[in-house]
């Protein structure tokens, strides 16, 4: 049982150093430290409707970062859930743009199906450049996260321009409001149940079928897994597409629910954040469902803080990065306190 | 040079070497446990013992490369705190370790202009004259213009030994030197290393064989399992008997001769019969080619058929074809030309999980690396075998995976706490026997096994015999490479000889010792030769 609870204390305890750590970066600033900290808390959890909040931002990172475990379970360093989660959204904004007329119960699983496309499609050729000809896949993705950007700058100032707006940021035009999976500073049971999904098919996959025991080799030692006769190539396209189309399908949740039409620059930090996600939940997924409702909670702060403090909201963002360093640097002298403690 | 000759006279009189109750600990694994030995300066010392006894680590020592927990090292009467080359270097100390490491792109010149003394700017030619006079004086026979990459594996050595003595080495430690060479590279190297003896150098020979100890050392020096048995002990006074018994211990009594002779490297000439000329061939090899490998040679036109019931056994030095032909069987290198059938079925593009399911079972040579993957839990490490062939959304229960692995670990005496535990915490034996109760299900019908016992204790180097007999009575065709003639000779119904990747010669019992060693020689001199011109 210990062997179970001491990764999940561990967890609990790296959050708290960082949270700790940050708030004293932020009295170094100038601000209070209990005061800073006090209303990260207070703003992540205690607000009126702040569970809404926590799902809404929480939800959709959720579903990327499932994608990214299991992509890095497998051994690839797919750094580019950002570029796929706008892949996903633009081509859920286009299905939407084509469906135009049709019925939500039509509209919707296309549009979400045609962002889970997109997603994976832009995980696939890097997949590929990686198997077929030795690209790393670092590179590649990260690469892919530009093109990613500048595609959705172009498909929002030009084929899906929104011709009555007149705003500074180009944007499509609004998604049907039938079709709206939910308001726009909320979530709703319909993200609910597809991150439901989401959690417990990855969970399946990687915990109870050979894809996920022989994924978990490779991403721990390929050569081995390829001198028992396993398809490596294979098991990595998988890897790469599952990642690209749940990052898409975060895309296309984005674009049906709360943002309701695709924005030039929207949620830049979205795929980076599920990449700290992921490294934080150490390869589980379930670990990586409650990280992501944590790291929702801290994102839903961030908009209150510059309110509250006069901090600006990336320092969350500060926060986030914290925690996955102290988390993958395993910092040595908790952990050894805390392999003390555990004995 | 002056002060060179001080620093001798200075130490004439002191040992070459001197261990105060040594202790280096790994982890919680005592690798040298208050070791305690004087080694006289002009002479040649074997230190023997079998792997894991704790020889490589007392080597290490001596140069520095180790500091010991506890106790003290002195060379020449000069005191080492341990753990740092440049003193002893310094000291006069140089190990030629077991793997090279010279830069495969330089010359033997200018690996030696690269670590000796002399400064400044220098033509090509210049050095290559320069270290040619030396080279000739030490009588390595080196060509000082040939590429690292270009010279055979002996060269190769020779070239370290070179390294090692360009700074005036007095005590010249080779660590397992001939484990890279043939029969006949062992007697020319035995030669070199008396002309070094002869110029007033200390050397320590590493060894695990009993033969090789007896033919080169003035002194004997027996560890087992990290403790110091014996020694120094004068070498006229002891036979292969009384070394064996000192190298094994009281496990001596427990093992029947042909494994003893084996162990000890006496040269098991004893054999049961068990080829069955009736049985249909569980691997058959037809002119088969395959493109080079990185640094390697691919295999060339290589004929060979293994029947069920049969040991054979690939012989040669060390990277000529071993590795590019089990890649090939394994499917897991592309065929040039030629043909593979595996329980006749041919199999000449089939994917490895293909032949798998033919029969084909893989020891690798790699156990750490093609064999497991350290860090993932044990019953991970077995499964894997069950789930390649299958589809890989197919579901699976990891809890049955899990009683399945265990008792097959059981099964074959592994000794483990928990399926779950990571691979890399099991010692070298049990990781080993992970494999074999892997790969070694009753399904086998043909087994590579590629160096199975390479650094395994006595206990886990008959456990690994014993399955391969076993196997074989049961119907297995069985591959075995193997740079240890002596496994070889004790285990196998035939032997076949690799040079270049190219199958050179067979044999069959009786063995005939010098013949397998020059069939392992004659083509490797030849490539030599290619080289130089």
């Amino acid at each position: 049982m210990t062997g179970r609870l001491f990764p999940v204390i561990q967890t609990g305890a790296f959050i708290v150093l960082a949270l700790v750590l940050c708030s004293l970066i932020f009295a170094a600033v100038g601000l209070s430290a209990t005061g800073t900290l006090a209303a990260i808390i207070d703003g992540a959890f205690f607000r009126p409707n702040a569970l809404n909040h926590i799902l809404r931002w929480g939800l959709p990172l959720l579903i990327t970062a499932v994608g990214v475990v299991i992509s890095f379970r497998a051994g690839y360093f797919n750094i580019g859930a950002q570029g796929q989660f706008y892949l996903g959204a633009i081509c859920a904004a286009f299905a939407a743009e084509w469906l135009r007329g049709s019925p939500a119960f039509v509209a919707v699983p296309a549009c979400l199906l045609a962002g889970m496309a997109g997603g994976a499609l832009w995980a696939l050729w890097p997949a590929l450049l990686r198997v077929k000809a030795g690209a790393d896949e670092v590179i590649t993705t990260m690469m892919g996260n530009f093109i990613a950007a500048q595609l959705l700058v172009h498909v929002t100032s030009g084929p899906l321009k929104d011709p009555s707006g007149s705003g500074q940021q180009a944007s499509s035009r609004p998604v049907d409001a039938a079709w709206r999976i939910s308001e726009s500073s909320g979530s709703s049971p319909v993200i609910i149940i597809l991150a439901g999904l989401v959690v417990m098919l990855g969970w399946w996959l990687v915990n109870r079928t050979s894809f996920g025991i022989l994924s978990g080799l490779a991403g721990r030692n390929p050569v081995m897994v390829t001198w028992q006769g396993a398809k490596v190539q294979r098991i990595a396209v998988s890897a790469f597409v599952l990642s690209g189309a749940l990052a898409g399908l975060a895309g296309s949740v984005e674009l049906l629910g709360p943002n309701g039409r695709l924005a030039s620059g929207f949620l830049p930090d979205h795929g980076f954040t599920a990449i700290l996600i992921a490294l934080v939940a150490g390869m589980s997924i379930v670990a990586a469902g409650f990280i992501a409702l944590f790291f929702g909670a801290l994102t839903s702060s961030g908009l209150w803080l510059p309110i509250m403090t006069g901090l600006p909201s990336a320092a969350i963002d500060i926060i986030h990065a914290s925690i996955a360093l102290f988390i993958t640097a395993k910092a040595g002298a908790l952990r050894a306190l805390l392999t003390w403690f555990r004995r | 040079m002056n002060r060179d000759h001080l620093h001798q006279e200075a130490g004439a009189s002191a040992p070459a070497l001197t261990a105060e109750a040594v202790t280096v600990r790994y982890g919680d694994v005592t690798a040298l446990g208050e070791v305690s030995a004087r080694f006289e300066p002009g002479r040649i010392h074997a230190v023997l013992g079998q792997n894991g006894a704790g020889k490589t680590t007392f080597a290490r020592v001596a140069a520095g490369l180790v500091q010991p927990a506890e106790g003290s090292i002195a060379v020449f009467g000069q005191a080492l705190a341990g753990g740092n080359v440049a003193e002893a270097r310094g000291a006069g100390v140089e190990l030629v370790h077991q793997s090279f490491a010279l830069p495969p792109s330089f010359t033997v010149a200018e690996v030696l202009q690269f670590v000796g003394p002399r400064p400044g700017l220098f033509t090509r030619q210049g050095i290559e004259r320069y270290w040619q006079a030396w080279l000739d004086g030490l009588g390595l026979g080196l060509d000082a213009g040939a590429r690292i990459r270009d010279l055979p594996i002996e060269m190769q050595q020779s070239a370290e030994i070179a390294r090692a003595m360009v700074s005036d080495a007095r005590l010249l430690i080779l660590d397992e030197p001939t484990a890279v060479l043939s029969p006949e590279g062992t007697e020319r190297l035995f030669t070199r290393v008396r002309e070094l003896r002869g110029k007033g150098v200390t050397v320590m020979l590493v060894l695990h064989k009993i033969r090789e100890v007896l033919a080169i050392a003035d002194t004997v020096t027996v560890l087992r399992g990290g403790r110091l048995v014996a020694g120094p002990l004068e070498a006229r006074d002891l036979t292969a008997e009384s070394l064996a018994e000192l190298i094994i211990g009281e496990t001596a009594a427990r093992l029947d001769a042909a494994d003893r002779a084996a162990l000890v490297g006496a040269g098991a000439q004893q054999h049961d019969e068990h080829s069955r000329p009736d049985t249909p061939p569980a691997l058959v090899l037809r002119a088969v080619s395959t493109s080079p490998h990185s640094g390697g040679k691919g295999l060339n036109d290589v004929n060979l058929s293994i029947r069920g019931g049969e040991i054979v056994g690939i012989a040669g030095v060390e990277g000529n074809g071993q590795r590019e032909l089990v890649a090939a069987i394994a499917g897991l290198d592309p065929l040039t030309s030629g043909e593979i059938s595996l329980a006749d079925k041919r199999m000449d593009k089939a994917p490895l999980a293909a032949r798998r399911d033919a029969g084909l079972r893989v020891i690798p040579f790699e156990r750490n690396v093609e064999g497991l993957s350290l860090s993932s839990p044990l019953w991970e490490n077995w499964s894997a075998a069950q789930l390649v062939g299958g589809a890989l959304l197919a579901p699976v229960s990891p809890r049955a995976l899990r009683q399945s692995a265990e008792k097959a670990f059981r099964a074959w005496d592994v000794r483990f706490s928990d399926a779950g535990q990571p691979a890399g915490s099991l010692s070298g034996g049990n990781a080993q026997k992970v494999i074999l109760s892997r790969e070694m299900d009753s399904g086998a019908k043909l087994i590579l096994a590629a160096q199975p016992t390479r650094g395994l204790d006595i206990g886990a180097t008959m456990a690994v015999w014993k399955a391969l007999r076993e196997a074989r009575n049961d119907g297995a065709g069985i591959l075995l490479v193997s740079s240890d003639l002596d496994e070889l000779f004790d285990i196998c119904d035939r032997i076949v000889v690799m040079v270049s990747g190219q199958a050179v010669a067979e044999f069959t019992a009786p063995w005939d010792i010098q013949a397998v060693g020059r069939a392992m020689t004659a083509a490797g001199r030849q490539s030599a030769q290619e080289a130089r011109s």
